[in-house]
């Protein structure tokens, strides 16, 4: 295990607590090279410490960005990329689209779009399309979003995708997540018409013990989650189906873009539609102002 | 050209909700506000998604001379325009009597004079060949007298009275005047906690940004005088009417002050607020 993933490059956002973190956590433990993301300098800080502490031999190290800005999304690609080629390295094997928010209000972002919906769906988009060369340069590159079972029984709002106008807490959540489910399969659809060895997952974590749901919430939401996550699973749980899929050579083997305790679940009928796929595909790339630039693999 | 539709205050979370209601009804834009830095960013997500002309040139409001020079750069640029947002407005919340020299002057010279000269401006530079539209932003607080926030709340009246009789004098000349009349908005997360700290009462009536942008062009479009977001509100301000306005001073009064208490307990010191 140590051998196979010793010079793997991991790219994790939202990596300084919850499923992010445990995450982090196990792949340096496991010998990969990780670079996390973290709103906060300070909280960043502290999760490096925290791994350091964990796996004296780990490679880690993390970068600032608020993923609400897709300037700043823009900005943190850069910096990943200055950091690996100041190491020597041009490729990275597996980006871990972790980062995720829930608001209570309709907030807009710098860019005026609907927050969950930028830092869950465009923020990811944009990631992976910017850092689209150098997962490519890897054999195996492995694009995993943290998607939730929240995506089944919803739809795209396609004619006011930011729900402006009736907007609601839980479903522009369920949406950002169907977006993520939607993306994975888009990005592999697209990829296998390339002959790119790019694969994208999406994970399901199940209900797990976080505080996604106590930051951006008040009132009703806040305490709703605060009794429902009591019952959640503790983050290593998650974390663990995430390293599976990012570590695990069987992972590649099976089929199946959707997948929860390391097992392919079936995902929902809505986000495997080519049209909603393509839709979507064409509208993030629209906002986030990027052409994906998918190519055959060479090696 | 097309004409354009001017926002004002278009960076801050009530200007880019109206920026993007606009955007998404295909109307090519003209914005303004102090950070030049934050237009760009809104303009460019802007072009690219809606595919629209978005033009825009940032200015201190509250300057007579960056007025004027905004004023020159659209006469310059030949634009002509078909609807005008004035959502630029700030508040200093707190008492009266801590309030300094400087943030008088300033409170008055965005609330108030920005708002008329900028009006008086873009009637002059109006495409003659369609309806004219004015949205200005006032508040809900213009329908009392609110001690703790006593400049904002009548420069918020001023802009009430005034819209009024600007339609009337408008009337006869294909130009509309809407005054918007919303309870707080979650913008920022200052107003969020602000609305926050007011517990129960802050959260029933305050309405989501896109809602009430994309329902106040709806009744500019129609004409209408006033909008006041929210049927809750709207009762609010019905109530407003038949209490002495003696005794709504006194009753805002403690209740803004209770809500300050808890707030400056939370956050020391007391930043100004972008509406």
């Amino acid at each position: 295990m140590q051998n196979q993933n010793s010079d793997k490059v991991i790219i994790i956002t939202g990596a300084t607590s919850g499923i992010g973190l445990a995450t982090a956590k196990e792949l340096a433990g496991k010998g990969a090279y990780i670079i996390g993301t973290g709103r906060s300098a300070e909280r960043c800080a502290k999760a490096e410490k925290e791994i350091m502490e964990n796996c004296p031999n780990g490679k880690v190290c993390y970068i600032r960005a608020d993923l609400s800005s897709l300037t700043e999304v823009k900005r943190l690609a850069a910096l990943i990329r200055e950091r690996l080629a100041s190491n020597g390295i041009n490729h990275i094997d597996v980006l871990i689209n972790n980062a995720g928010t829930v608001s209570s209000w309709y907030v807009s972002t710098v860019d005026g779009f609907e927050l969950q919906f930028a830092v869950n769906h465009l923020a990811p988009f944009l990631l992976t399309g910017e850092l689209l060369p150098l997962l490519q340069h890897s054999k195996e590159g492995t694009v995993i979003g943290v998607s939730s079972g929240s995506h089944y029984r919803t739809k795209m709002h396609w004619k006011d995708v930011l729900l402006r106008k009736h907007y609601n807490c839980l479903l522009a959540y369920k949406q950002s997540k169907l977006a993520n489910v939607l993306f994975a399969t888009e990005l592999n659809r697209r990829a296998g018409k390339v002959g790119s060895s790019i694969r994208a997952y999406a994970v399901d974590p199940g209900l797990v013990n976080t505080d996604i749901g106590l930051k951006g919430t008040d009132g009703i939401v806040r305490k709703v989650w605060k009794i429902r996550s009591r019952s959640g699973t503790p983050v290593e749980q998650p974390a663990h189906s995430i390293s599976f899929i990012a570590a695990e050579p069987a992972a590649r083997k099976t089929e199946g873009v959707y997948w929860k305790d390391c097992t392919p679940l079936k995902p929902s009928r809505y986000s495997q539609s080519e049209d909603a796929g393509t839709r979507l595909w064409e509208l993030s790339e629209r906002m986030c102002g990027i052409k994906f630039n998918l190519n055959h693999s060479e090696i | 050209m097309k004409s354009l539709v001017c926002i004002t205050g278009a960076a801050g979370g009530l200007g880019k909700a109206f920026s993007v209601e606009c955007a998404s009804r295909g109307w090519d834009l003209f914005l303004t506000d102090l950070s030049e830095e934050a237009l760009g960013k809104l303009v460019t997500s802007l072009t690219n998604t809606y595919n629209i002309n978005v033009n825009y040139h940032s200015c201190d409001l509250t300057d007579f001379d960056a007025r004027s020079e905004l004023f020159e750069h659209m006469r310059q640029k030949g634009y002509n325009f078909n609807f005008l947002i004035n959502v630029a407005g700030l508040d200093y919340e707190g008492v009266f009597s801590e309030r300094s020299r400087d943030q008088i002057r300033t409170i008055l010279r965005l609330n108030i004079e920005a708002n008329l000269e900028m009006t008086n401006a873009l009637l002059r530079l109006r495409d003659i060949s369609r309806t004219f539209r004015i949205i200005n932003v006032a508040s809900l607080a213009a329908y009392y007298p609110m001690p703790v926030k006593a400049m904002y709340a009548s420069s918020k009246r001023f802009l009430l009275d005034f819209s009024r009789a600007l339609r009337e004098e408008l009337r006869s000349q294909d130009a509309t005047v809407t005054a918007l009349c919303p309870a707080g908005m979650p913008t920022t997360p200052e107003c969020i906690r602000a609305i926050e700290v007011q517990g129960f009462a802050g959260r029933i009536t305050t309405r989501n940004v896109g809602f009430v942008a994309a329902g106040t062009i709806d009744r500019a479009l129609r004409g209408k005088a006033v909008y006041i977001p929210g049927l809750l509100n709207w009762m609010l301000k019905q109530a407003g009417g038949l209490v002495p306005p003696s005794l709504i001073a006194h009753l805002i009064g403690s209740r803004w002050k209770a809500a300050h208490g808890k707030r400056a307990a939370v956050r020391p010191a007391v930043q100004p607020e972008a509406l």
